[in-house]
């Protein structure tokens, strides 16, 4: 007696199980569930995997996302705590990480994530060895550099989310001032992902027309719109959010799914992220800090060569033996 | 001495209406209107978005999360408050009162639910309530009943879970083939592929989520959109949601229960007798 299925539907051909576009994410807590979220509404993959240690909120999460599948255009949503469930991705995420005691110390905090990522990155690699990585954990620039080294990758398919979201806020906070939508005010944030971030001012433009012609005291101590400011608010707006409201979810998600984006459709878009950056701007050690990027299908294939003066390359250099401090004396 | 703004950017317009088009509000910043928030985003069904709850700092928070990645999303404006003023012009307003899932709490919900609404009535008389709670078809019944609305006005409540619900079993098809047709057992006891067994998993799906996870959130929420996306685009399509079934099935008592309904835009005649009824409804309260 045949089943519904073989009397309804006379099948063809076999079907082709391999995806095209998978997107496997790592961690399921606020921050991987929001880029989880935010990929699913963009149709960006055809195959989303989550992967995380706690099993029963895992299983809870994919189950909550799949009983949505009518709503979205992702077919296969698939999870576990075994890294072959991320087999075959073309980029993997990784959201999962340490979160800084109170008092603790970078170094130490550092050490803990190389500690969790040692079996992680080389699993994950073994199961898609021609996949790009993602980092979105803290401190971003450290733990790409941490990722790097672990994965064996070439550093350009290893990309730190970076200053993507520093910038989308510099551009959003232009924008509330002259009264014009982020997308049409420029601005890039470069640099250490954080307190020591670089606001390019130089480059700030609407239209083409860059504000420092027009004032010339732009984002200096002696400006008397304070553009300054501006910068200052991004780099206190992490702190302020988390403060009120426990965690950033929405806002990374929203910037890795920008990025995303440009990487599974080839955009060839700029971006401002986490990239090697060892032979530039006097730069001698193998440091991750965040340049304006091409990203494409295959990661990092061009950087953009930014001029920067002399107090911009000084933060530079300052940053990177900061974070070279932390990283030469990592135990891998 | 000229600002930079103004040597930068030279006004040629008056400045245009500011009642916004298709203004969605989103009252509780809980998992479950979050999840709808982004959902709402992601899918650019706004242009003006305001969120309100009494939770000031998460409230910012959220805010403060949702705001600066206006690079990456099409609603140049999100707003926030505790004040419901911040949710005046809605067109839709959408409500996760309550949260308690069993009947015995109905009574808590209900006085939850009477609270929000006048506020929210107060300053969108016009609005459309959706309400994201359970018990969903009881709900639904407590907010028409003092209306005075017409059956064919219906509120679009939405629960998670029906232990009760009901599959259609005739209706199911693949490209105009009914499955029942093909095997006529299907969805009854003696079945030998067992299709009832997919609706037992819908009914307890819901539970099992909580069990894992303590709530569900996105797939309700995608489906909320889903159906704003209906009303505000005016799309006519059809979507199972709770609506007044006496007279139909030989139901006699005034009851909501859902069935597949047409959702477009509230014609204009029905939003004033709502705005009359609702005025009626805030002075008992």
């Amino acid at each position: 007696m045949s089943s519904v299925k073989e009397q309804l539907i006379e099948n063809l051909i076999e079907e082709d199980k391999v995806s095209q576009n998978k997107v496997t994410i790592v961690g399921t807590g606020a921050v991987g569930m929001a880029c989880a979220i935010c990929i699913l509404l963009k149709d960006l993959a055809d195959e989303l995997a989550l992967i995380d240690v706690v099993a029963d909120k895992l299983k809870g999460e994919t189950m909550d996302l799949q009983h949505g599948s009518l709503f979205f255009n992702t077919p296969k949503i698939i999870s576990g705590k075994d890294y072959s469930v991320s087999a075959n991705s073309r980029l993997v995420i990784i959201t999962a990480g340490a979160r800084q005691q109170e008092g603790e110390s970078r170094l130490n905090l550092v050490q803990r994530n190389v500690d969790i990522m040692k079996s992680a990155i080389p699993a994950i690699v073994q199961n898609s060895p021609d996949c790009k990585m993602l980092i979105v954990s803290n401190p971003v620039d450290i733990l790409t550099y941490v990722v790097w080294k672990l994965s064996g990758l070439p550093a350009t398919r290893v990309i730190g989310s970076g200053c993507n979201l520093d910038s989308a806020r510099f551009r959003y906070l232009i924008g509330q001032k002259l009264g014009v939508h982020p997308s049409s005010c420029h601005g890039w944030i470069i640099g250490e992902h954080g307190d020591s971030s670089v606001p390019l001012w130089s480059g700030v433009n609407v239209a083409g027309v860059a504000l420092k012609s027009l004032d010339p005291k732009l984002g200096t101590d002696s400006d008397k719109d304070s553009w300054k400011n501006i910068h200052k608010e991004v780099v206190g707006s992490a702190y302020e959010i988390i403060k009120l409201k426990g965690y950033t979810s929405w806002g990374i998600g929203l910037s890795v799914t920008d990025l995303v984006k440009s990487i599974l459709k080839n955009l060839r878009r700029v971006h401002p992220v986490s990239t090697m950056v060892k032979g530039s701007y006097g730069i001698k050690e193998e440091i991750f800090l965040s340049i304006p990027c091409v990203l494409g299908r295959n990661g990092v294939s061009d950087v953009v060569k930014v001029n920067l003066n002399s107090e911009e390359e000084a933060l530079f250099k300052k940053s990177a033996s900061t974070l070279w401090n932390i990283q030469k004396d990592l135990k891998f | 001495m000229a600002t930079l703004m103004e040597k930068l950017i030279a006004p040629v317009a008056e400045e245009e209406g500011k009642v916004p088009n298709h203004k969605i509000t989103v009252e509780a910043i809980g998992q479950v209107s979050m999840a709808c928030t982004i959902s709402i985003l992601g899918k650019s069904l706004t242009a003006e978005f305001a969120l309100v709850d009494v939770l000031e700092d998460k409230l910012k928070g959220e805010m403060m999360d949702l705001q600066h990645k206006g690079l990456f999303l099409q609603t140049p404006k999100i707003l926030a408050d505790k004040d419901y003023s911040v949710t005046a012009n809605s067109k839709i307003v959408v409500v996760s009162a309550g949260g308690e899932r069993h009947l015995n709490l109905v009574q808590r919900n209900i006085n939850v639910f009477k609270l929000i609404t006048a506020q929210i009535v107060k300053y969108n008389p016009n609005c459309i309530i959706i309400a994201v709670s359970n018990p969903a078809d009881i709900l639904t019944f407590v907010t028409w009943k003092p209306s005075g609305l017409p059956n064919s006005c219906h509120r679009w409540i939405l629960g998670e879970h029906g232990n009760s619900s009901m599959a259609v079993w005739s209706g199911v098809n693949v490209a105009t083939v009914s499955l029942q047709e093909v095997n006529p057992e299907m969805g009854i006891d003696n079945d030998s592929e067992n299709w009832k067994e997919v609706h037992k998993m819908v009914v307890e799906s819901a539970y099992e989520v909580i069990k894992l996870k303590e709530y569900t959130n996105w797939a309700t929420q995608l489906s909320v959109a889903d159906l704003l996306e209906s009303m505000l685009k005016n799309l006519s399509r059809n979507h199972p949601v709770s609506t007044m079934v006496k007279g139909m099935y030989g139901i006699e008592n005034e009851v909501f229960l859902s069935l597949p309904c047409i959702l477009n835009k509230l014609k204009d005649k029905e939003v004033d007798q709502l705005k009359n009824s609702i005025q009626k409804n805030l002075k008992e309260l």
